[in-house]
């Protein structure tokens, strides 16, 4: 068995695109693939270079009372040696299958932007070590704003069964193993439930409502993008409300303001919640390696900034693990 | 030297490939008929040229009935004024049908013993015209409800209404002499309560034979709103059948597509028998309804996008700037050219398969598509060489793949296509299989008692140039390849963060 949650995703996000490749007729570009994820592994390399370069950099000058501020050239080979810099290449790749699977461009050049933006923000936008939006989506948006040529195809997914029996089956297995499938389900919920009173209150019959929650692409956002654990906030409880806020923004912007591509709108606009509700409700930073150090260090971490009643803490660790 | 005559035999190589392979396979062929919209017989037709939120959507009524008869309830997004309602002109229609429709090209496969190649067309007859019927819905009356606009434009006199319930307008349009059909009420509700008005039209007789008209024009209606869709729930009221919509949706972005179903390409570049040339509304037809049956009858077809500033092969001449304005295109500029994305959407609809109205956007996609169909009529003269003889030996091998091809895509029984190619007429059709190891051991070797005749060509290098245009012309080979190169890059993503991560 594979040890971390984000091989799952990246092998099922890899099915879901030879899928989309093999049996929808889409304008999905193998070549494209291949350029946003080089865009995002070397993205993520560069930047995390410089990251630790920088923070080796304060580090000796905090240390040797230098305040010069000079890489030392003699360190630059150690760009080349990962377990030093440590970019998150797993994160790249999910990152630019999800723009794979979502984003459609004309031109190369809009994946590469569209992947540079996405791998960026995640050094850019954080606070205490913490991104806030979610790289694939800012990189839609990013490129939809930014660019004449790209696009969002939210129909191309259809609505079969299977297809919803595949995503929910797999996708529950992910968000199951990085234990935040009441993300998932608070979002699905919410919008399920005001769809529902719109089509009640408008008089459709209910296939329309069958219809319309059965889009593959409102699955696949709902499983794979807001339950990113990285960007998303801590506590389950203002994770609830994360994904209840983005479910209703969605519902308006896709029926008063007839956006299509209106769940990537609500959650670009609403991610910066997530530092307020992380302010209110605080909980231990979740971490990919469940066992591993860096986990132990960011609760030690937040448990130092926000002292809490062991049960609570408990109960918390048990719904990360 | 020898990097050199390595060099000068890779671009002679390179030379003889290019030069052989666009001769076989030239892309576009010629255009020899089109599957219009006259093949079906319930098809409405509505033109929409968008730009972001303004919209001037164009309905054509090919309605078969007494005029007087006539009558359309439309739900529109906002009250239309006189001024933003015209009447369009049937004929631009037509050409935005005839421009996009899906298309058969021939070739005609050349002397394989003269490289001298050469296409042709001919022009086939069209298929008969069937009826053909436009968005229709017939009603009677109301009250709560409010005229928000009367005019008469043309030989139509019309209505725009709001209303504060189904029940009401339904009542009031009764009361005003339009027939509704039971169970327009509840329908009528969804439309109410999204603040849609209602866009309702019926022939002022007097009018209508001054006018002097056969038919009845189109309705074209100009607005703005961000919504971007097509009511079609309303033409199912009392109909379970299928009922076909041709959308023409005018662009200066690109493809436009549909956002709530699947938006599929129709098949489209296939190689087929070449009598099919004589019955190509019928293949079309048969072809639609099988691809149709395939996707479980819930998607639209797209079958045409392209720049209209040109068409390659044109089953049609690109509409003139007059023309486009005709179509309701608003944003050309003079001197700018014609800047405008023609994408042909093709949606066959039931009740049960599509319960919700058509969603569509703009995109930004440039990408052009068109439904083309092949035909490759054979070499019939004799050939004398032995590249004329391999050429004569691939012929039963193309037909059959011609045939199966065409028995896949309409489902039309293969016996009864195999029959309709009239093979017997071909003099090679039926030279026997070719042994097994004459693949690997040269003829000449083993067969010294042969012909020189034979011997001789068999030591020329004409026989690759055919096994090229044989390759050339496998249909489709792009699909494959773009499965094996996602699943490259899916391995490759794989195989990077192994070596790196783990």
């Amino acid at each position: 068995m594979l040890k971390d949650a984000r091989d799952y995703q990246i092998l099922f996000l890899s099915l879901f695109l030879v899928l989309g490749i093999g049996t929808r007729d889409w304008t999905l570009h193998p070549e494209f693939i291949l350029v946003a994820i080089a865009t995002c592994c070397l993205t993520q390399w560069v930047a995390a270079s410089l990251k630790y370069f920088i923070e080796v950099d304060n580090k000796d000058a905090r240390d040797n009372g230098n305040t010069e501020g000079l890489i030392d050239t003699k360190n630059l080979a150690d760009v080349f040696n990962f377990s030093l810099v440590k970019p998150a290449f797993r994160s790249a790749i999910i990152t630019s299958l999800g723009l794979s699977l979502l984003l459609r461009v004309d031109h190369c050049s809009t994946m590469v932007l569209a992947g540079a933006i996405a791998i960026s923000s995640k050094f850019i936008f954080k606070i205490k070590d913490k991104h806030f939006f979610n790289p694939a989506n800012i990189g839609i948006i990013a490129v939809l704003v930014l660019t004449q040529d790209a696009w969002v195809s939210p129909g191309q997914w259809g609505e079969d069964w299977w297809y919803l029996l595949l995503f929910a089956g797999t996708g529950g297995l992910i968000v199951k193993k990085v234990g935040r499938w009441d993300t998932t389900a608070a979002f699905l919920g919410a919008y399920a439930l005001l769809e529902a009173i719109r089509n009640f209150w408008l008089g459709w019959t209910w296939d329309v409502y069958w219809h319309r929650l059965m889009s593959g692409s409102l699955l696949l956002f709902a499983l794979f993008m807001i339950t990113d654990p990285r960007s998303i906030p801590n506590a389950r409880i203002s994770r609830y409300l994360w994904a209840i806020s983005i479910a209703l923004l969605t519902f308006i912007l896709r029926n008063y303001f007839f956006i299509p591509t209106a769940v990537f709108w609500a959650l670009f606009a609403l991610a910066p919640l997530t530092i307020v509700f992380d302010s209110i409700w605080q909980a231990p930073r979740f971490s990919w390696q469940e066992t591993s150090p860096s986990f132990t260090e960011n609760l030690t971490l937040d448990l130092a900034i926000a002292p809490k009643s062991a049960p609570q803490m408990e109960r918390e660790k048990s719904q990360v693990g | 030297m020898k990097p050199f005559r390595i060099l000068l035999s890779c671009i002679l190589a390179l030379v003889i490939f290019i030069s052989f392979t666009p001769n076989a396979w030239a892309f576009c062929g010629f255009y020899v008929a089109k599957a219009d919209s006259k093949l079906y017989n319930k098809a409405s037709q509505v033109v929409i040229a968008k730009d972001d939120k303004r919209t001037i959507l164009t309905m054509a009524n090919d309605y078969q009935g007494d005029v007087k008869d006539f009558a359309i309830v439309v739900p529109v997004p906002v009250v239309l004024q006189k001024e933003q309602v015209k009447i369009g002109d049937a004929k631009v229609i037509e050409r935005l049908d005839a421009f996009s429709a899906p298309r058969l090209v021939e070739y005609f496969d050349s002397d394989p013993c003269q490289q001298v190649y050469y296409d042709g067309a001919i022009p086939v007859p069209q298929s008969a015209p069937a009826a053909n019927e436009s968005l229709r819905q017939e009603r009677k009356t109301s009250l709560g409800v409010t005229v928000e606009a009367q005019f008469n434009v043309g030989e139509y006199e019309i209505l725009v209404l709001s209303a504060k319930e189904s029940d009401g307008l339904e009542t009031w349009l009764k009361q005003n002499g339009y027939r509704m059909p039971s169970g327009a009420s509840s329908l009528l509700q969804p439309y109410i309560r999204q603040q849609m008005k209602f866009f309702v039209a019926k022939v002022n007789i007097a009018e209508f034979n001054k006018s002097g008209y056969q038919n009845l024009r189109p309705l074209m209606i100009a607005y703005e709103s961000p919504k971007f869709m097509l009511p079609i729930r309303l033409g199912m009221i009392n109909s379970t059948s299928e009922q076909d919509l041709i959308v023409y949706v005018l662009s200066p972005k690109g493809q436009a597509e549909v956002t709530n179903y699947r938006t599929v390409k129709v098949p489209s570049g296939d190689e087929i028998p070449v009598f099919v040339k004589n019955e190509f509304g019928d293949f079309y037809k048969s072809m639609f309804q099988n691809a149709y049956s395939k996707e479980d009858r819930k998607v639209a077809f797209l079958e045409y996008a392209w720049d209209m500033g040109s068409c390659d092969p044109c089953s049609a001449d690109p509409l003139t700037p007059e023309e486009l304005k005709k179509a309701g295109v608003f944003w050309l500029k003079p001197n700018e050219g014609s800047n405008a994305f023609i994408t042909r959407i093709h949606v066959r609809y039931t009740r049960d398969k599509f319960p919700e109205d058509l969603m569509f956007q703009e995109t930004a996609n440039r990408e052009q598509f068109q439904g083309r169909y092949v035909l490759r009529h054979p070499f019939k003269g004799s050939t004398t060489c032995q590249a004329g003889a391999e050429y004569q030996k691939s012929l039963p091998a193309r037909f059959e793949r011609e045939a199966q091809t065409l028995s896949s895509l309409t489902g039309w029984n293969l016996p009864s296509i195999r029959q309709k190619m009239n093979l017997a007429e071909y003099p090679s059709t039926s030279v026997s299989p070719t042994p097994f190891w004459e693949t690997i051991w040269d003829k000449q070797s083993n067969s010294q008692t042969q012909t020189t005749d034979v011997a001789q060509s068999n030591s020329q290098p004409q026989t690759t140039q055919v096994a090229l245009s044989e390759d050339a012309s496998t249909s489709n080979p792009w699909k494959g390849m773009y499965i094996l190169l996602a699943l490259l890059a899916i391995l490759g993503s794989i195989a990077i963060y192994v070596m790196f991560v783990l």
